[in-house]
């Protein structure tokens, strides 16, 4: 009796061991992701587009990287020095790299991405984050370890620009970069290396076995291209592909779904309407305040987001290190709004339901672009909210090049009225190209925006090399710009992620990606 | 014939220069070019500037064209302005995928088309006919990319027969040709199907037309007179009419076999012509869609050529100058 007793108490014991224990690791660590486009060039001084970033972050290796905490980190550096007055940055790079191709990495390659990049011959947009008001950053080597690099003036968002992709001179220096086809058979120091790419079908990823960091436990990486959402969600049901985004109508079940794990985080972006400040009715703060005030965002993130994100007060967003505790905003309050008007000199006619000047209603039209459905429904939800108010707001969706013509052209005034637009954030709060002054009429401060006050917190904000200071700087900035409302921020779209249960190493749901760093991923038993 | 076949080659010279003047402006006069697309607080104004110039994008468009049309005499269709990749490489690399989904699916629906539109008209008003016009028009009336998801929720996803999309597994690579085939031929069925389902209603009620047609003219109602079975009158009477225009159909859709279909290939992901078109369009990457419309045009003139060609095989009313058959 005792025996037995023991050993079902032994069994037990066992099998409580088994369940705590890690799950085992599947035999067949190929992992298969999706791509939603074809990628443009695997070539990280050339592409700007996410299918050619996703892949460029595991074939390439920056000086340094962001990791889960959207900190920067020591990549291809071993460690780095920043001279007392913020000028000369000293890099010493890591001995054990080698390029795919066997060669070793120094110094010089280091040097020749950077080169090749403010090359005006390099058809690169990024050769302005390597210059300080027009004037090149300084690229030295100092002997096969070492790189120094140098600058006129402190300029704080510098250093996300070494997150970067180191391309191998050995290779680049013997070709024209622009139109290589070594940009689409990439060789890079990265933890995967580049085996093959077919056309608008898939690009295969091979494990680099002499990897200088730790060695990945996945062995290949599938990134499948599939450009249609629903193809997409559909493969990831049938696991054809362990990862997808998720549609908020369908992120309940799926979530429900044992086969799966789902996430949840903000994305490094915002969603607005931006208002042309040089437009006569907007140009008006209080105005633009009193439109703020009758839009109602809760509505438009349950209605069009199923409630997958969150009202947007200001420039940034929930994920960054500089979003306020408080953030300041004007409450949805229609009625108020009415009254700001005609305080304004407007009138509001309580038959017709219309806003007036004189005798003109006031009318406007929003713009967006076409394809883009949450921000189709967007504009139809402000256009309801507008009408309480007594304006008339007209739609029109356009193709995105034509809209992005209008947008920017080079005009003073623009021929708009209002724009629904979203950012995507680096992860720099630097935001001199949207809101300073001298990026009106030809720049991204489309909307022309003018604030003394912003312009000279913006310059502050890059010269401040303290993490702490900027926080403070960006928050003073941000509170400035509610109040002004230049944009009435709509919302912070959540992303909303699904992965299959066979994939572990995860880090925490961040803007920075669930598999990163890809090293630590691994695919367990079914 | 030689004679005619070399002076309809000769004038398409001047066709294709009008062809490419006109496309070039009409191209460059849409709004935007590929080096605004950035929309990216991260991206300079000075730096999309330059690469403008380094594009020559800067200079009168006049100019631009000449630039491109000396290039183009030399050979030298320019690069793609997203990948980099030489134009015509860039699109001769899609040509397989989409040959192989566009041919397979016009002979599957010509060898299924023919006896049914035939059986519809020569049955016309049966309920044969009635049932398959219903099935015509049901399969006119489903727009491809609503029965394209359908068909991967159906085969894909609830019997698990089919993959969901793409071209070939990517671990296939290596395998002996005849598994490869095997493979491509197991992930083309749904596309190919959903092309046919929409392509076999509209050739149907197509023959169905020419046939009614053609089974009500004289020389039929005199062959019945005579006694000839009815089996020799339709196929060997009435059959080679039909012909006629579909050879003008076919001869026109030379081009469309090239060119591919964006929505299917979007919503399989087959790698094919389709894609690259529209995506082409929308990033204004000009190098690509002019080496297109070139290459397009050509294939839309010879079509007509050939099928020209086989209207005279076919009709030898058309070859006899005047002649009174």
């Amino acid at each position: 009796m005792k025996t037995n007793f023991s050993g079902i108490l032994s069994l037990l014991l066992l099998l409580a061991l088994f369940g705590c224990a890690p799950k085992s690791i599947s035999d067949n660590q190929v992992l298969t992701l999706r791509l939603g486009a074809e990628p443009s060039m695997l070539n990280p001084v050339l592409s700007t587009d996410s299918p050619s970033s996703s892949v460029n972050g595991y074939v390439f290796s920056g000086l340094l990287k962001v990791n889960p905490d959207l900190e920067l980190v020591p990549d291809l550096a071993e460690s780095y020095t920043i001279s007392d007055n913020g000028l000369v940055y000293l890099f010493k790079l890591k001995r054990n790299v080698t390029w795919h191709d066997g060669k070793p990495f120094t110094a010089y390659d280091v040097k020749f991405t950077f080169d090749t990049i403010l090359d005006p011959e390099t058809n690169t947009v990024r050769a302005d984050d390597y210059k300080i008001d027009g004037k090149p950053i300084e690229f030295r080597v100092l002997d096969d370890y070492t790189i120094q690099i140098r600058m006129h003036k402190p300029f704080a968002p510098f250093l996300n620009g070494l997150t970067m992709g180191i391309i191998p001179q050995h290779i680049y220096e013997v070709v024209d970069v622009n139109t290589a086809k070594e940009n689409q058979t990439p060789i890079g120091t990265g933890p995967f290396k580049f085996k093959q790419w077919e056309t608008s079908q898939f690009v295969l990823l091979e494990a680099n076995e002499n990897y200088f960091d730790v060695q990945p436990k996945i062995k290949k990486i599938i990134l499948k291209i599939i450009p249609d959402n629903n193809t997409a969600l559909i493969a990831f049901e049938k696991e054809e592909i362990q990862s997808s985004g998720i549609p908020g109508k369908d992120f309940e079940r799926i979530s429900n779904n044992d086969a799966f794990k789902t996430f949840r985080y903000y994305d490094l972006a915002y969603t607005y309407l931006g208002l042309n400040n040089r437009h006569a009715f907007f140009s008006n703060k209080n105005v633009r305040k009193a439109l703020a005030m009758s839009i109602d965002k809760r509505s438009i993130v349950d209605g069009i987001l199923m409630g997958y994100g969150l009202p947007a007060h200001l420039p940034t967003s929930p994920e960054m290190w500089t979003y306020p505790k408080r953030p300041f905003f004007y409450k949805y309050n229609p009625k108020e709004a009415i009254n700001i008007l005609e305080a304004e000199g407007y009138t509001f006619d309580q038959e017709t339901k219309t806003l007036k000047k004189g005798n003109t209603p006031i009318t406007f039209k929003i713009i967006t672009n076409k394809g883009n459905k949450d921000r189709e429904l967007a504009a139809t939800l402000i256009q309801k909210n507008m009408k309480e108010i007594g304006i008339d707001v007209s739609i029109q969706l356009m193709e995105w090049s034509s809209f992005i013509d209008i947008v920017n052209e080079n005009a003073d005034p623009k021929k708009f009225d209002a724009v629904i637009l979203g950012w995507s954030l680096g992860i720099d709060p630097d935001s001199y190209s949207i809101w300073h002054s001298r990026n009106y009429p030809k720049g991204f401060n489309f909307i022309g925006y003018k604030n003394k006050d912003v312009d000279d917190y913006l310059m502050m904000g890059r010269s401040e090399l303290d993490r702490e200071e900027r926080k403070i700087i960006y928050e003073e900035m941000y509170k400035l710009i509610a109040q002004d409302v230049p944009y009435i921020f709509l919302y912070y779209p959540e992303s909303l992620v699904g992965l299959s249960k066979q994939i572990e190493g995860l880090s925490p749901a961040g803007p920075a990606g669930l598999l990163n760093p890809i090293e630590n991923i691994y695919l367990s038993e079914k | 014939m030689i004679r005619y076949i070399s002076k309809r080659l000769l004038a398409l010279l001047p066709m294709l220069f009008g062809i490419t003047i006109l496309a070039f402006f009409i191209m460059k006069a849409a709004p935007g070019d590929p080096v605004g697309m950035f929309m990216d607080p991260s991206v300079s104004l000075q730096d999309m500037e330059r690469i403008r110039s380094n594009l020559g994008f800067d200079k009168p468009i006049i100019t631009q064209y000449f630039i491109w049309l000396k290039n183009c005499l030399a050979g030298n269709f320019g690069y793609s302005l997203v990948t980099g990749k030489p134009a015509l490489e860039a699109i001769i690399e899609r040509l397989p995928a989409t040959l192989l989904l566009s041919l397979s699916s016009l002979v599957l629906i010509l060898l299924i088309t023919f006896p049914l539109g035939i059986l519809c008209g020569y049955k016309k008003d049966s309920v044969v006919d009635d049932g398959i016009t219903v099935f015509s028009f049901l399969g006119l009336s489903m727009p491809s990319f609503w029965l394209g998801l359908m068909l991967i929720l159906l085969f894909s996803f609830q019997l698990d027969l089919f993959p969901t999309s793409g071209f070939m597994d990517p671990l296939m690579y290596g395998e002996s040709f005849f598994r490869q085939a095997g493979n491509v031929a197991y992930h083309m069925f749904l596309p190919l199907l959903t092309i046919m389902i929409g392509g076999i209603a509209g050739l149907t009620r197509y023959n169905r037309f020419g046939i009614i047609k053609i089974l009500g003219q004289d020389y039929i109602t005199a062959a019945r007179a005579r006694g000839l079975s009815e089996w020799r009158i339709l196929f060997k009477h009435a059959f080679k009419n039909i012909l006629l225009p579909i050879i003008t159909l076919l001869g026109l859709d030379l081009p469309g076999l090239i060119s591919g279909s964006y929505i299917i290939e979007y919503i399989f992901s087959w790698p094919g012509m389709g894609q690259l078109a529209i995506q082409s369009v929308f990033q204004r990457d000009y190098p690509i869609l002019m080496t297109a419309i070139v290459l397009s045009s050509v294939l839309i003139i010879l079509g007509t050529l050939i099928s020209d060609m086989c209207y005279a095989l076919v009709d030898p009313r058309i070859t006899k100058k005047g002649g009174n058959s």
